[in-house]
């Protein structure tokens, strides 16, 4: 679940990324939506472009363990901040306090001596890896690894991804993210029988980071 | 003369049965190894001590590791891909690996029921000591958003100690398996590496497949580079392939290089175009050896070659004593015949040979591999170059009009009327006087120096690659490792568990990167015993869990699961998929127990692990390489002693012509000479090293040829000077050529052995009889 974000994260800026990836990537999506039998009025290039428009998105999470084994599933709260240009920024507050972020160099943890680069050892980091390729703007590396689907308009719109890999498949069954003008919630189903959800009720979008949200991602 | 009609069939027959032994023994192409390293002694411990050498080395030899980086990651698994299915297709290597198709349902089983054993020692500590941590911990992991992918599900780990326990299965690699893919990758800014091992078919040390493998990697570089990315390559395999190269290079440049000036030279002095069927004992010493070698060692090494090319100028001499007598001749009623010269000047050659073979067979019995081939490659051909002299080459010179050079007859004239000039005003005394300072002062400078790294040239490009392998992925294995033996396999987890406890300290203090012992992936029972004691304790602890809405039964189901797992036995642990990277390090039962080592990582400095095994029972540390240069100035002590012992031999074979007194005189010369030469390297500021100690000794072999020739004076002092010459002119065509191989130790076995030839030609001439000198004062 925790990747969802990023795979959020990196859509949005599928904007930046070099023409002659774009290009690339626009074929790859192109032919996967010809190979489904619907046309769609709505299609994964505008929803990049659409999600790539705001320059921050900031707003509070809500992050939901569903256990099969809990009557009732674990629930954190806290805060987000998305910047196109400097990645997103985690912060979970009860009951749990932690800070992440997650930008081109990797995922990064809060600790009382400022950021600490976390080592890419565990699937984690490299789910959000596998997803910041896609935020740079490498979305070939998506249709590769995922088959997507999209449905819905502009305005309310769902995103399914269907791992392709062997390994991905023994970890996730599928993602689903659902939004409008901005991601609302991810849905993150583990082959295992659990499932996350986060969800992102109400975010805003701005045009600039505030000083305390650029100190935050600075320190 | 019948011996002048059946000595040639009889030696033409002879070499009929060695040219079909050496083609039987080719049958399957060249029996040559490259391994400069099988030439080393072998080491001093037991057949489990060489056993657990042999396993460590075994991947070193036979494992290419290649990481193939592009700027983008997409681009390098792509690559890495490509590459690994054209390596696979090609059927050269046993095995080509770039990704991992993780069976995790089965790692899940395994580490549902072994994760108590499997984890790591801080946790372990965090465990017994400090309970409410541990549990505290795991609740805010649950609601970590990032806290990272657990292999077994959340209710079947409520403790988390799955968790832990996989996170320690993969200890201290960068290496991660691409979740897509499953390529093998290392990230770094503006470069993502994937890796692909290969393992070669068979011996990576065979003559064949390193060359072929050498050239792969290169047409896979062009590949990779041409796709804008990055190819780094390592493996024992390419050293092969590179030492091959080498040697190949430098025994057609020495061999042929020696018999071309040796050619040349024949014809200066000789001028006669048949006379260069002379140089048929150089093929016949050459193949002899070649045989030899392969007939008891079953192959021949590079290193052997390149060392055996410079029996070319030593074989060459032979004929050298026959037709030197030309000079002689000429004015003579019948001129030179080729028998007659071989019956004037057989007992010359024989002692030569005789002299030369005890010089070459002490060599054998230092304790170096190396120098054992080389001495019955040599000894052999020896033999056979001399068997061809004397058999042969006279009934092919028979008839022959030599007409020698007179010009220099007239030099070698003129040497000797200038020695015999400076004698008459300075006199032998303080001549010697003058020699014995110049090799006092250049004693006091020798230092002697004794390092593996003379064995192996430099290879300064596969270094630096390999060098950035072992920075990208942080494996550098160390060759230091310990051997751990017991009684049973209980025994030796308890005794690797112990060890494991010192490198854990040793890793915190920085002198160690990492280690690997069997006791990581199976704890030995007693620490298991432990463990569960404080499970038991556990419930006082969990409330913390317990308020996240976890059932207390399903806490309780937990802790009963992991109290009465029956965990897996070493050898199932080994056996399941978790346990690959550790199958090495298990050398099983023998008959007086079971035996395990413990692999090292990323060692700083070598000498603080002894200290580690004190006290500890069945451990032992094995460190070739220490141990090896250990060797290589113990040897240097025998090496002096066998020169001693030879030079006794030489002398007492020397008596039967010459008397006590001329031994001693033909004797003494070349043990000046080397002591000459070791002088000059110290005036030089060149080291001692065991090879040029070897190659001093190989002197007093070679230098007393030189003394005899003038001993014997036939055909009077010019002439034997100028015969002493020419042979000493063949022998620094091949010796001094071995200077020019990148390998230090052959080079410094040249540069020993050229000077002190130098050395055994200028003090020649006073191995003459006083009546000798007396005839020669009297012609000027």
């Amino acid at each position: 679940m925790n990747s969802l974000h990023k795979l959020v994260a990196r859509m949005q800026s599928g904007k930046r990324s070099p023409t002659l990836h774009r290009s690339r990537i626009a074929s790859g999506l192109l032919l996967l939506l010809l190979l489904t039998p619907r046309t769609y009025a709505f299609d994964l290039d505008q929803l990049s472009a659409q999600l790539a428009k705001p320059a921050v998105v900031r707003g509070p999470l809500i992050q939901e363990k569903h256990l099969r084994a809990l009557p009732q599933p674990l629930t954190s709260r806290g805060q987000f901040v998305l910047s196109r240009d400097l990645g997103l920024l985690w912060q979970l507050q009860s009951p749990l306090k932690q800070d992440y972020r997650i930008d081109s160099q990797g995922i990064a943890k809060r600790t009382p001596s400022g950021w600490q680069q976390q080592p890419g050892q565990d699937v984690a980091a490299q789910q959000s890896r596998l997803f910041l390729a896609v935020l740079k703007g490498d979305h070939s590396g998506l249709s590769k690894d995922f088959q997507l689907q999209l449905s819905g308009t502009a305005e309310a719109w769902q995103l399914r991804l269907v791992p392709n890999s062997l390994l991905l498949k023994q970890i996730f069954s599928r993602i689903q993210i659902d939004g409008g003008a901005l991601v609302q919630r991810i849905e993150l189903h583990e082959t295992q029988g659990d499932h996350s959800v986060l969800r992102l009720p109400e975010s805003q979008a701005g045009d600039a980071l505030t000083e305390q949200e650029q100190r935050n991602f600075a320190q | 003369m019948p011996s002048e009609r059946w000595l040639p069939r009889g030696f033409l027959l002879l070499l009929a049965a060695l040219l079909a032994l050496a083609a039987w023994q080719w049958r399957n192409g060249p029996p040559v190894a490259a391994d400069m390293l099988a030439l080393l002694p072998a080491g001093s411990g037991d057949a489990l001590v060489q056993q657990a050498e042999q396993r460590m080395q075994e991947p070193l030899n036979r494992d290419l590791l290649l990481l193939i980086g592009h700027p983008q990651r997409d681009q390098a698994i792509a690559l890495a891909q490509q590459v690994g299915e054209q390596w696979r297709g090609s059927g050269r290597f046993a095995q080509v690996q770039w990704s991992v198709d993780s069976d995790l349902a089965a790692l899940r089983d395994y580490l549902r029921s072994n994760r108590l054993a499997l984890l790591p020692a801080a946790d372990r500590q965090l465990l017994l000591e400090q309970p409410q941590q541990l549990i505290e911990q795991r609740a805010a992991q649950l609601f970590d958003t990032f806290a990272g992918f657990s292999l077994l599900p959340i209710e079947q780990d409520w403790l988390g100690l799955g968790v832990r326990a996989q996170q320690a299965l993969n200890p201290g690699s960068r290496i991660q398996a691409d979740l897509s893919s499953g390529a093998l990758l290392l990230e770094e800014p503006g470069m993502t590496w994937a890796l692909l091992r290969a393992s070669a078919q068979g011996s990576a040390f065979d003559m064949q497949e390193p060359p072929l493998i050498a050239a792969q990697v290169a047409a896979t570089r062009a590949q990779i580079e041409t796709a804008g990315g990055q190819l780094l390559a390592a493996g024992g395999v390419l050293y092969a392939a590179a030492g091959q190269a080498k040697a190949t290079r430098e025994i057609s440049l020495i061999g042929g290089g020696a018999t071309l000036g040796t050619l040349l030279l024949l014809l200066l002095a000789f001028r006669r175009v048949r006379v260069l069927v002379s140089l048929l004992p150089i093929g016949m010493a050459l193949l002899a050896g070649c045989t030899a070698c392969v007939l008891v060692f079953g192959q021949i090494n590079a290193l052997t070659l390149v060392l055996g090319a410079s029996l070319v100028g030593v074989a060459a001499d032979y004929p050298q004593h026959y037709l030197s007598k030309s000079w002689s001749n000429t004015a003579g009623t019948d001129g030179w015949s080729s028998w007659g010269a071989l019956r004037a000047t057989l007992p010359g050659l024989s002692l030569s040979l005789g002299t030369n073979l005890i010089g070459y067979l002490a060599l054998a019995f230092t304790p170096f591999p190396a120098l054992t081939q080389v001495a019955l490659f040599s000894a052999a051909g020896l033999i056979a170059a001399y068997l061809c002299s004397v058999c042969l080459l006279p009934a092919w010179l028979r008839g022959l009009q030599l007409s020698p050079s007179p010009q220099l007859l007239s030099f070698s004239q003129r040497l000797l009327t200038g020695r015999a000039r400076l004698l008459g005003k300075v006199g032998s005394a303080p001549l010697l006087a003058l020699l014995l300072l110049f090799c006092a002062g250049g004693l006091w400078q020798l230092h002697t120096q004794n390092d593996l790294r003379q064995w192996l040239g430099q290879e300064p490009e596969l270094l630096a690659e390999a060098q950035r392998i072992a920075e990208l992925t942080g494996q550098q294995p160390t060759s230091q490792f310990f051997l751990v033996r017991a009684a049973n396999p209980q025994q030796l987890l308890e005794r690797q568990a112990a060890l494991s406890q010192r490198l854990d300290q040793a890793v915190q203090n920085g002198q160690l990167r990492d280690y690997r012992a069997l006791s990581q992936l199976v704890a030995p029972d007693s620490q298991l015993q432990e463990l569960r004691a404080a499970l038991s304790e556990l419930p006082q602890h969990w409330q913390p869990l317990l308020d996240l809405g976890i059932a207390p039964a399903a806490m309780q189901n937990e802790l009963l699961e992991l109290q009465q797992n029956n965990q897996a036995s070493l050898e199932q642990a080994l056996a399941s998929p978790l346990g690959e990277a550790w199958r090495p390090l298990w050398l099983g039962a023998h008959a007086d127990g079971v035996a395990g080592l413990v692999s090292l990582q990323g060692l700083s400095n070598s000498s603080e692990l002894q200290p580690l095994v004190e006290g500890l029972p069945g451990v032992q540390l094995v460190d070739r390489i220490s141990e090896l240069n250990a060797l290589f100035s113990a040897t240097q002590l025998s090496a002096a002693e066998l020169k001693l012992i030879s030079s006794v031999a030489i002398l007492l074979l020397l008596c039967l012509p010459f008397g006590l007194g001329g031994a001693l005189r033909v004797v003494c010369l070349p043990l000046l000479a080397a002591l000459a030469a070791l002088a000059c390297l110290g005036w030089l500021g060149q080291p001692l090293t065991l090879f040029s100690l070897f190659g001093l000794l190989l002197i007093t072999a070679i230098g007393v040829d030189y003394a005899i020739l003038m001993r014997e004076n036939i055909g009077g002092p010019a002439v034997s000077l100028l015969g002493t010459l020419l042979s000493a002119l063949t022998s620094w065509l091949s010796f001094g050529l071995l200077l020019i191989s990148d390998t230090p130790a052959i080079a410094n076995f040249g540069l020993a052995i050229s000077l002190g030839l130098l050395f055994c030609f200028l003090l020649a001439p006073w191995a003459g009889t006083r009546q000798a000198t007396a005839n020669q004062a009297q012609m000027t």
